[in-house]
């Protein structure tokens, strides 16, 4: 499904280069969850940005469903079409309402009619538990109900895959579950996802597999199990003593 | 709790420094021995205008049919054409059965025309509104090209901007309207519009690149990253927000254009401004005819500024 070889990503910074993605390697599966952890910094976000074409990198290469990204005749809007992505700060569009959200790509991208959009909205939106909230702007939901907004939005898009870049990491304590639960029923229903998150809970509970992440390189990979049993790499040790 | 501070003393002094300042020019008037002629200058709004109607042949007049206010003349000439003319009836001047020569008058129509006033305000109107549109258009190609991501067309952008922000509008309007002018063949009024779209589209442009830039960069890139291609993401995302967070300074923009058209009665375009010179000259009233264009100019800036606010107010609801 995904297959990342050898991705280098540098960014030019204040007069030294930053290896952000730093060789990276990873294949993905159809169905699996992949939870990616690792130290503020250490390239978890660049390297899923890259994964949807956000950010173009050096070397390497990435395929998506069998379309290359480092080939420059790809349509990279195509690739986004069915790849999802869930920001940590939810980017809705302030000046439509929910189910304006919802709606606009799916008509402006797929050229879906008006009525039909709606109609996938609204379901989108009931499985999501804000039907009731499809006339509001998103400035008057809480961080939890707009984050379940934008997964509904990239949902309507009918992804393949779908990338999450620390989606409970601006929500107040008591709004991450909701949130997670809404990626744990989208888990369960076997979409395949990547999921960058500080949430151990969530990792441990739905991870097919966890990846450490550190100075932009892998530096462990695993079932949860091996990385809440024994992990071996001195890195991960005092990671995982931080955040536990 | 604080109760709210008593306004009314603040709103009596506030009138009574305006008063003080009204009281202040009277009496500078008063020293320099002018007279006020207000009543010189409704007629150049509006006045009421005679023309003299001639008898166009030799011949008589047939019929009179007079009314409350005009009467209908039937005219025959020698050759036995029949013609009907109406005038005013208090300005007849034949009774039924006269010989008339060619050019003799039967009398005169009075109607309503708009003075120099009124027209120049027209003039300045549709100056205005011209280069307001041109300049919004091209103020919002070229504040997209100077976002771009092309090296060129970025820097042409630039150049395009600083050129016209560094130089004086007054200046610009010469260079249009006796060089371009005259290279391309334009009128005045085209070379006046060309001016103001150009030095106001300038303005714009920075605007609206502020603006762009002002709407967060997750804003494009949720839009991207759901399939959007950049004028799809532009067009729908990013200009509906960035253009609401651009409506104050640009109604600021449209404003200075208003008043910056007075600059066109330079390259003698009869707006409002020129309007009030020529009274001046027939009437010599310069203090009231000033004060006059004054108040029109303020009148068109607040009707605008109102207009803006009742559109903020319609874009506000998503907040
Ligand atoms: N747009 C950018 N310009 C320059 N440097 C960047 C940019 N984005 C990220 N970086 C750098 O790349 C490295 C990895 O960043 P990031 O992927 O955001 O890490 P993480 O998401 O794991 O916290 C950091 O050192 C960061 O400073
Ligand atoms: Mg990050």
């Amino acid at each position: 499904m995904i297959k990342v070889e050898n991705v280098v990503k540098t960014f030019q910074g204040r007069g030294q280069i930053v290896r952000a993605v730093d060789d990276v390697s990873l294949e993905i599966s159809k169905g699996e969850v992949v939870v990616i952890i690792g130290p503020s910094g250490s390239g978890k976000s660049t390297c899923l940005r890259c994964m949807n074409g956000l950010e173009s990198f050096e070397s390497g290469s990435i395929c998506i469903d069998g379309l290359n990204l480092a080939d420059r005749r790809t349509d990279i809007n195509r690739v986004r079409r069915e790849v999802g992505m869930v920001f940590q700060q939810f980017n809705l569009f302030p000046h439509k309402t929910v189910l304006e959200n919802l709606c606009l790509a799916q008509q402006v991208v797929h050229g879906r009619k008006r009525s039909e959009a709606q109609q996938k909205a609204r379901a989108l939106l009931n499985k999501v538990g804000l039907a009731f909230k499809e006339d509001e702007y998103p400035s008057r939901l809480s961080g939890g109900q707009q984050q379940r907004v934008a997964i509904a939005r990239a949902l309507a898009m009918n992804p393949k895959v779908m990338l999450f870049d620390e989606p409970t990491s601006a929500l107040d304590p008591e709004m991450v579950g909701e949130v997670l639960d809404v990626m744990k029923q989208l888990a369960a229903e076997g979409m395949t996802m990547v999921v960058v998150t500080h949430e151990m809970g969530f990792a441990r509970e739905v991870a097919d597999r966890v990846l450490f992440m550190d100075q932009g390189k892998i530096v462990e990979e695993g079932t949860p199990e091996h990385f809440f049993t024994n992990p071996q790499e001195d890195r991960t040790k005092l990671f995982l003593n931080q955040v536990l | 709790m604080q109760s709210q501070k008593a306004l009314w003393p603040w709103k009596l002094l506030l009138a009574a420094i305006i008063l003080m300042m009204a009281a202040g020019i009277w009496g500078a008037t008063k020293q320099i021995d002018y007279t006020w002629r207000w009543q010189r200058v409704p007629q150049y709004f509006i006045y009421q205008s005679e023309t003299l109607q001639p008898i166009p042949f030799d011949g008589r007049v047939h019929k009179i049919v007079e009314a409350d206010k005009s009467a209908l003349l039937t005219l025959e000439s020698d050759t036995g054409e029949t013609l009907e003319i109406s005038v005013d009836t208090k300005t007849l001047e034949v009774s039924e059965g006269d010989e008339l020569f060619e050019g003799d008058y039967l009398g005169s129509i009075s109607e309503w025309r708009f003075g120099p006033l009124l027209q120049g305000l027209g003039v300045t109107l549709w100056i205005s509104f011209f280069s307001g549109i041109i300049g919004m258009a091209l103020g919002l190609v070229i504040g997209l090209c100077r976002i771009s991501s092309n090296y060129c067309v970025r820097h042409l952008a630039i150049l395009y901007v600083e050129l016209i922000r560094g130089t004086p509008l007054l200046v610009q309007i010469f260079i249009f309207y006796f060089f371009l002018g005259t290279v391309f063949d334009l009128n005045r009024h085209v070379a006046g519009i060309g001016a103001l779209a150009i030095f106001s589209g300038a303005y714009v442009a920075e605007i609206i690149r502020a603006g762009i830039q002002s709407v967060p960069r997750g804003q494009m890139e949720a839009a991207r990253s759901l399939g959007m291609t950049v004028p799809q993401a532009m067009k729908n995302i990013i200009l509906p927000q960035a253009i609401k967070r651009t409506l104050p300074p640009l109604a600021g923009q449209f404003i200075s254009l208003i008043k910056d058209s007075s600059l066109v009665s330079v390259i003698a375009i009869t707006d409002l401004t020129k309007g009030g010179r020529e009274v001046i000259t027939s009437t010599f009233a310069t203090f009231e005819v000033w004060f006059t264009v004054a108040a029109m100019y303020l009148i068109l800036t607040s009707l605008l500024s109102q207009i803006i606010f009742w559109m903020e107010r319609r874009f506000a609801v998503s907040d």
